[in-house]
């Protein structure tokens, strides 16, 4: 029901924006989005590595179905998108609403908001938005390797909440917000975190965003903050630079983590890329716990087809404690795994 | 018989979903095919081997300093930036953006950044675009379509097989907006401007009286 209600939507947005195109402040509707679909191979036989997609063991997977919708007249603009499948469904937060076979099975809302471009230097957005926080993000178009980080894992994905942005000059921004807790809907407990992004680009080709979150969850044992620096640079042509480093701790001794990845990336052709992601991440000591490490090296490759892109990839996971388990299921240090991913985007 | 009667109405509202959900992708299918080029190389090259759109026009009814200032103003309404003059030479960059279309939705797939030059004698002038490169555009975390990459991809370079179907309607996007550019440009230098009366108001139309 809730696919036949989004579809009929769908349909009465399409014919308003048919109807909205013979306005002159009107762009058309924007739809877009992506397919993709995986098969991973992990060599101990078991699903090992705490990657947040790409989960399943020999298995020919789906990953989702995302749609995007855009709306812009005169200054405000509207962006809704909802994904299906086993990542929108299973691996994306939030979920059901925990009763009977709804427990966890829902479609997953990525983005609805609602923004209003005051000028062209300040703007204000609210609603429910993919995360200001880290590198990597939820839909596989946006990454060039397809497992994800740990980073990205431990880190939020999405954030409800009001923001401002003001555009100082076209190498500095400013972001600051007020924002629910992580990855919900709605806040029981209040409005209760803040957030601010400050963005800068000192050359061509490099952009570095500075991020913070902090506030108390609703049950958290403290407050948490979160300190993040995301940054890419285009070499050249070819060559592109990444880096994610962040901390996030909770007040009163609650743990948290801190890591940083770094990304490599040559484009050969304008059809064939390599990328390599080294990745170091340690989960905070607490009393009487030491907190664990794990450092992962990925190698991917980008085939683009027009819209399609073939991901094989390959990732070796090595942890100072026995995380993972061998095909017997004895403990071990490390692990490794293929993969080789399909991404469609139109 | 009532359960049955659920599960297949169940089954009904499930396929009616699925279906829409399939015409949606085959439209969307269809949208690409219909949109894939016709492995068009038609754009003029130049001597170095880049594309190009070069045009010689005679006007000898307008002096040099009119046709520099009109080309300027253009310039200007067009959003060109970098724009730098050199005697009777203007060059400026700008960009073209390139929208990937479904039926009557669509959304931009990238833009073609280019670079312009005009330069006027007695009597003539010539302008030419050039230096094409192509960036393309992926969407953001927000879901908004921004560059993927700061640095383009010249048009000439070869894309390889499976791209070359994709990358030549973007030569055919530049062969084409081009050719209205230059057509509106052609327009503006030889349009005669009105003379607008400062302090001309817009007669009240009075509805008392008939």
């Amino acid at each position: 029901m809730k696919l036949k209600s989004f579809f009929t939507f769908s349909a009465l947005t399409m014919s308003a924006a048919t109807y909205a195109q013979e306005t002159t402040t009107s762009t058309p509707l924007q739809i877009s989005g992506s397919v993709d679909t995986y098969y991973k191979y992990d060599f101990s036989k078991k699903a090992n590595i705490g990657t947040s997609f790409a989960e399943d063991q020999n298995s020919v997977s789906l990953g989702m179905i995302d749609l995007a919708l855009k709306k812009t007249t005169g200054k405000a603009s509207f962006v809704g998108e909802l994904s299906f499948g086993p990542r929108g469904q299973y691996g994306s937060l939030p979920n059901g609403n925990g009763e009977g076979a709804n427990a966890d099975n829902s479609f997953h809302i990525q983005n609805l908001y609602t923004s209003y471009a005051f000028t062209d230097k300040f703007s204000m957005t609210a609603g429910y938005m993919g995360t200001f926080i880290g590198y990597e993000v939820i839909a596989p178009t946006g990454n060039f390797n397809y497992s994800t980080s740990y980073l990205f894992t431990n880190g939020p994905f999405q954030n409800a909440g009001i923001k401002a942005n003001y555009v100082f000059s076209p190498k500095v921004a400013l972001m600051v917000g007020l924002f629910d807790d992580w990855n919900v809907y709605k806040d029981v407990n209040g409005v209760s975190h803040f957030g601010a992004q400050l963005t800068v680009s000192p050359v061509e080709g490099w952009t570095a965003y500075l991020n913070m979150l902090t506030g108390r969850g609703a049950g958290a044992p403290g407050t948490g903050s979160i300190y993040d620096l995301t940054t890419a640079y285009q070499v050249t042509e070819k060559v592109k630079i990444g880096l994610n480093a962040a901390d996030y701790s909770v007040s009163n001794d609650n743990g948290g983590y801190s890591g940083a990845a770094l990304y490599l990336q040559n484009a050969f052709t304008p059809g064939f890329s390599l990328g390599l992601r080294g990745e170091y991440f340690k989960s905070k000591d607490i009393p009487d716990f030491d907190g664990s490490s794990v450092t992962s090296v990925t190698v991917s490759g980008n085939f683009k087809a027009g819209g399609l892109t073939f991901i094989p990839e390959v990732r070796f996971d090595n942890g100072n404690t026995a995380r993972f388990v061998k095909n017997n299921l004895d403990p071990t240090k490390s692990a490794s795994q293929f993969s080789l991913a399909a991404v469609y985007a139109f | 018989m009532l359960s049955k009667f659920n599960r297949s109405n169940q089954i009904r509202q499930a396929l009616q979903s699925g279906g829409f959900l399939f015409l949606l992708f085959f439209m969307t299918s269809a949208s690409a095919v219909a949109q894939a080029p016709k492995g068009n190389d038609e754009m003029s090259r130049d001597e170095r081997g880049k594309y190009i759109h070069y045009e010689v026009v005679e006007k000898k009814a307008l002096a040099t300093d009119s046709l520099k200032q009109r080309a300027l103003g253009f310039l200007a309404l067009k959003k060109l930036k970098a724009i730098q003059q050199d005697n009777d030479e203007i060059r400026a960059t700008g960009k073209f953006i390139v929208n990937k279309t479904a039926l009557m939705l669509a959304h931009p797939s990238g833009e073609l950044l280019y670079n312009f030059t005009f330069e006027v004698k007695e009597g003539k002038y010539r302008f030419w675009l050039t230096d094409f490169l192509f960036v393309p555009y992926k969407r953001d975390r927000y879901g908004n379509f921004v560059p993927s990459t700061p640095k383009g991809t010249p048009l000439e370079d070869s894309p390889g097989k499976l791209n070359a179907g994709e990358w030549g309607s973007y030569v055919e996007t530049a062969d084409k907006q081009s050719t209205t550019f230059a057509a509106e440009f052609k327009d503006y230098l030889s349009a005669i401007q009105k003379i607008k009366t400062p302090g001309t108001k817009k007669k009240v139309i009075s509805t008392k009286s008939w």
